[in-house]
């Protein structure tokens, strides 16, 4: 399991980071998925360094343009957003609140190796993968044999 | 613009950018095309990742070469002959067992390259090879499984991926031919073949697939700049809106 600790210097800025939503998956934001990896400041100019959870993900623009969109809003007139590959991003740095964030949305979260997969709806361990690509890069789709609800599931990323 | 090149790691890494761009492109044909719902928002993410791998690399050519030109001129400006893909990955989706075959040829090579690569002295490099092993591990488990699936599967499906398979092994042979360049970026050039023949025989022996005597096609290699006659359709495709309409933006 890769944790890192992340400096959190300027508590105000990543509130405000907090209230920018995963554009595909809303009920969490930025900051709680991961991608937020650090924030610096340089006189006036905000730096916030970010990594993408997919290298193709289609939201990394998004994400960009989102803090960007934020900062101005509260204020920062100067905004520098860079890009880090390394460390990789991966799903243990998604806390255990976060995940029940998910599964209350109706989006299973990622556990260990997705050996066992939970159905959002009943709960049930009994289910099975119908396809290894779901409707965003990070997801996978299922169904669940007890109650029949087909539910997206966040991949175990390591 | 004429693009050039003057770094060796650069023209090195053009290759693997190269392949992964042109892959990319290729599954993108598929993007509502593919044969069933499933199948095609597999193919369009595992395009997706190709496309942020292809981007990455450019990135990083683009440091090495000072920013003298941007990823999308990389991919936009460049002719037939300044692209240094493998001549695998630009042959057409013609069956859907060429596409997954393709695909996994593709995969077990690409496996065993950001492997090596992640012992790179390039930082950057180094990074971005820890999440793309994990994309590729992804992406053949799905071409793998496809590979059983048609192999094992009917008459007709098994004679089809034969078929593919003997067409897409005449471009084999050129990716082996490891020049000086090669050998100075890869730590271990005879491993990437032979991490290859091991796991497509290994697989073809399972799936009732021959492995016949393949005569390669004599065609000069890709290393410098030789292509098979799809790639003049595919760039047309590709770079159409930026070479129409230079430095369009999305407004």
């Amino acid at each position: 399991m890769v944790v890192i600790d992340i400096n959190k210097k300027y508590p105000e800025i990543w509130e405000f980071l907090a209230e920018v939503p995963d554009p595909e998956i809303p009920i969490i934001n930025l900051v709680e998925l991961g991608v937020v990896r650090n924030v610096e400041k340089e006189g006036d100019k905000v730096i916030v360094t970010i990594t993408p959870t997919y290298t193709g993900c289609p939201a990394k623009k998004l994400f960009e343009d989102l803090i960007r969109e934020k900062l101005i809003e509260k204020g920062f007139e100067d905004v520098q957003i860079d890009t880090t590959l390394s460390p990789a991003w991966n799903t243990d740095w998604l806390s255990e609140a976060t995940k029940a964030k998910m599964m209350a949305d109706g989006i299973s979260p990622p556990t260990d190796d997705n050996k066992v997969v939970t159905c959002p709806n009943c709960k049930s361990t009994n289910t099975k993968i119908i396809s290894k690509f779901g409707s965003t890069p990070c997801q996978s789709f299922h169904s669940c044999n007890d109650c029949l609800e087909p539910f997206n599931y966040f991949k175990c990323h390591r | 613009m004429k693009i050039t090149i003057e770094n060796n790691e650069a023209k090195f890494l053009f290759r693997i950018a190269d392949t992964s761009l042109i892959l990319a492109q290729r599954m993108a044909e598929l993007c509502s095309n593919a044969p069933f719902l499933e199948e095609d928002i597999a193919i369009s993410n595992c395009s997706l990742d190709l496309f942020g791998r292809a981007e990455e690399l450019y990135k990083i050519i683009a440091t090495i070469e000072g920013n003298k030109f941007t990823p999308d001129d990389y991919v936009f400006r460049r002719n037939e002959r300044e692209f240094f893909n493998i001549k695998l990955v630009e042959q057409p989706n013609e069956d859907f067992a060429w596409t997954i075959t393709r695909q996994f040829m593709h995969d077990v090579w690409a496996k065993e390259v950001f492997t090596q690569l992640s012992s790179s002295k390039n930082e950057e490099l180094v990074g971005l090879c820890s999440k793309v092993l994990k994309e590729i591990e992804y992406s053949l488990l799905h071409s793998r499984d496809w590979m059983y699936r048609l192999g094992l599967g009917t008459e007709e499906s098994n004679k089809r991926t034969q078929d593919a398979i003997d067409h897409l092994l005449k471009y084999v042979e050129e990716i082996f031919n490891f020049d000086d360049l090669d050998k100075e970026y890869f730590s271990d050039c005879a491993n990437i073949e032979r991490v290859w023949q091991e796991e497509i025989n290994r697989v073809f022996s399972e799936i009732n697939i021959e492995r016949k005597e393949i005569q390669p096609l004599s065609m000069r290699d890709f290393r410098d700049g030789f292509h098979s006659e799809h790639i003049g359709h595919l760039l047309s495709i590709m770079q159409y809106l930026p070479r129409a309409y230079p430095d369009a933006k999305w407004s």
